[in-house]
């Protein structure tokens, strides 16, 4: 009879631990491997950050970093073929480093209109800043 | 339109020539209006046609005789609020009211894509209702690639793909014409470069083997057909095998947007129209560091939507064609005021 409250407790337990974890937000589920920016990014902010801050501080499209699948056209998005990812990722430390280091702020995130620098301070709708230089 | 010479050259008999088209693009408002009369299709401004004053068609226009009309707008990027506009919404409305101040109503809208700016379900939501109060038939939209990030258009398709096939293409007929929506934003290429690819080109050689090499043809997509700068991606990759499939026919129209600002190129029997955007300027091919939003003065704002200066062409064989100049563009505004 324990045997079976048990049994009982622990698979009203089980249930209880899936139904919450199915009902957690899945609107980031998808999105693999980021490595600096939040795990839990939002669509929104993710997309934000790609257009506001790559795409037009950069002036680059998403094949600039993202590399095409396996045989298609389409974008593996989770994909690290590209070293322009790597570097990427690096920047976007960088500059979350240098807003906290030199500009005082304790959280800097990507995206956030608060930041003192952000990747068009220096890259001014172009891919390298250094092509500024060079004209 | 006083003291304002429009045609110099009227290949058409239409009442303008292209000087004088691009001339007027340079003040015309957000979206264009489009004519089909016995199968050759004649493009607008919405600024060109209607009348200040009355609110009318202006004298000598004559839009009656048209088989019918129906109207383009492109790259309303609901959602966007950055300087260039922090009022996408507003200026659609204006687009909108703009369509419905048209005595003879257009038979329906073509929306040539990103109608959000981040592909946010309320963004879609919001331009679905802002919609609502055009006075027109039924709109038909292809995507842009600010509809299909992150999930390579799979709301954009739930919401505004129903039958179509793949990615969103599709085709119908209107009074005679055959109407072609092609999607080039999912499939990516280097350089941002649209890309139709294989499956969507097979599926129009099929479309149009069937078809009288007499019926017009009208094509739109998102990224523009014809190579306008593809060192800032506007241009599709493999469109020259989709236009050989329309090489025979008489009349071919392709509608595109998403450079913001419209430029015409005439090809054989194919024309090329770009439209502005309804939210926001872009810079003229190659006059910025690279493409997107361009601030403006406040004020300057709903001039410069409609605003066109370069025809720039480049295509794969290093064959450039410059048309009318910004400059020359803006010189001739203040006479259409």
């Amino acid at each position: 009879m324990v045997f079976k409250k048990k049994y009982v407790v622990i698979s009203v337990l089980a249930c209880t631990v899936a139904i919450a974890v199915a009902a957690l937000p899945s609107a980031n589920s998808e999105f693999r491997n980021l490595r600096v920016l939040p795990k839990n990014i939002s669509s929104q902010n993710l997309s934000k950050i790609m257009i506001d801050d790559f795409e037009d501080g950069l002036g680059v499209s998403c094949t600039f970093c993202h590399a095409q699948g396996k045989d298609s056209l389409r974008l593996d998005y989770a994909s690290d073929a590209k070293p322009e990812k790597q570097i990427a990722r690096r920047m976007m430390t960088m500059t979350m480093g240098i807003n906290k280091k030199y500009f005082g702020l304790k959280h800097p995130l990507l995206g956030d209109s608060v930041l003192a620098i952000n990747c068009i301070t220096c890259h001014n709708g172009q891919p390298r800043p250094g092509d500024l230089e060079t004209k | 339109m006083k003291n304002d010479k429009l045609i110099d050259f009227d290949e058409n008999d239409d009442g303008i020539d292209r000087a004088g088209f691009l001339k007027c693009m340079a003040w015309a408002g957000t979206g264009l209006f489009c004519l089909m009369s016995g199968g050759i299709l004649k493009t607008y401004g919405m600024s060109q046609i209607i009348d200040k004053t009355t609110g009318g068609i202006k004298k000598g226009l004559d839009i009656s005789k048209g088989d019918f009309s129906f109207a383009q707008i492109s790259d309303t990027h609901i959602g966007f609020n950055k300087p260039a506009n922090p009022d996408v919404i507003g200026t659609l409305q204006a687009s909108i009211s703009k369509i419905n101040a048209m005595p003879s109503t257009p038979s329906f809208i073509l929306h040539t894509g990103d109608l959000s700016h981040l592909a946010q379900a309320d963004e879609f939501d919001t331009l679905e209702q802002t919609l609502k109060s055009a006075k027109t038939g039924k709109i038909f939209y292809v995507p842009g690639e600010h509809d299909v990030l992150n999930d390579n258009g799979k709301q954009y398709l739930q919401r505004f793909g129903k039958d179509t096939k793949g990615n969103g293409w599709y085709s119908f007929d209107f009074n005679g014409v055959h109407f072609i929506g092609l999607v080039n934003v999912v499939d990516n290429s280097e350089g941002g470069l649209g890309v139709l690819g294989n499956e969507q080109l097979q599926w129009l050689e099929s479309d149009v083997k069937g078809l009288s090499s007499s019926t017009p043809i009208v094509v739109f997509a998102h990224i523009p057909l014809w190579a306008v700068y593809p060192q800032w991606g506007w241009g599709t990759r493999d469109s020259e095998q989709a236009l050989s499939y329309l090489r025979r026919f008489g009349s071919v129209s392709v509608l595109n947007g998403h450079i913001h600002q419209t430029l015409q190129k005439v090809e054989g029997n194919i024309t090329f129209h770009t439209a502005t955007s309804t939210a926001f300027p872009q810079p003229q091919p190659g006059a910025a560091a690279s493409a997107g939003p361009m601030k403006v003065p406040a004020e300057q704002l709903r001039n410069l939507l409609g605003l066109t200066s370069i025809n720039y062409v480049e295509h794969d064989h290093t064959l450039a064609v410059t048309d009318l100049p910004l400059s020359d563009a803006q010189q001739q505004q203040p006479a259409h005021q």
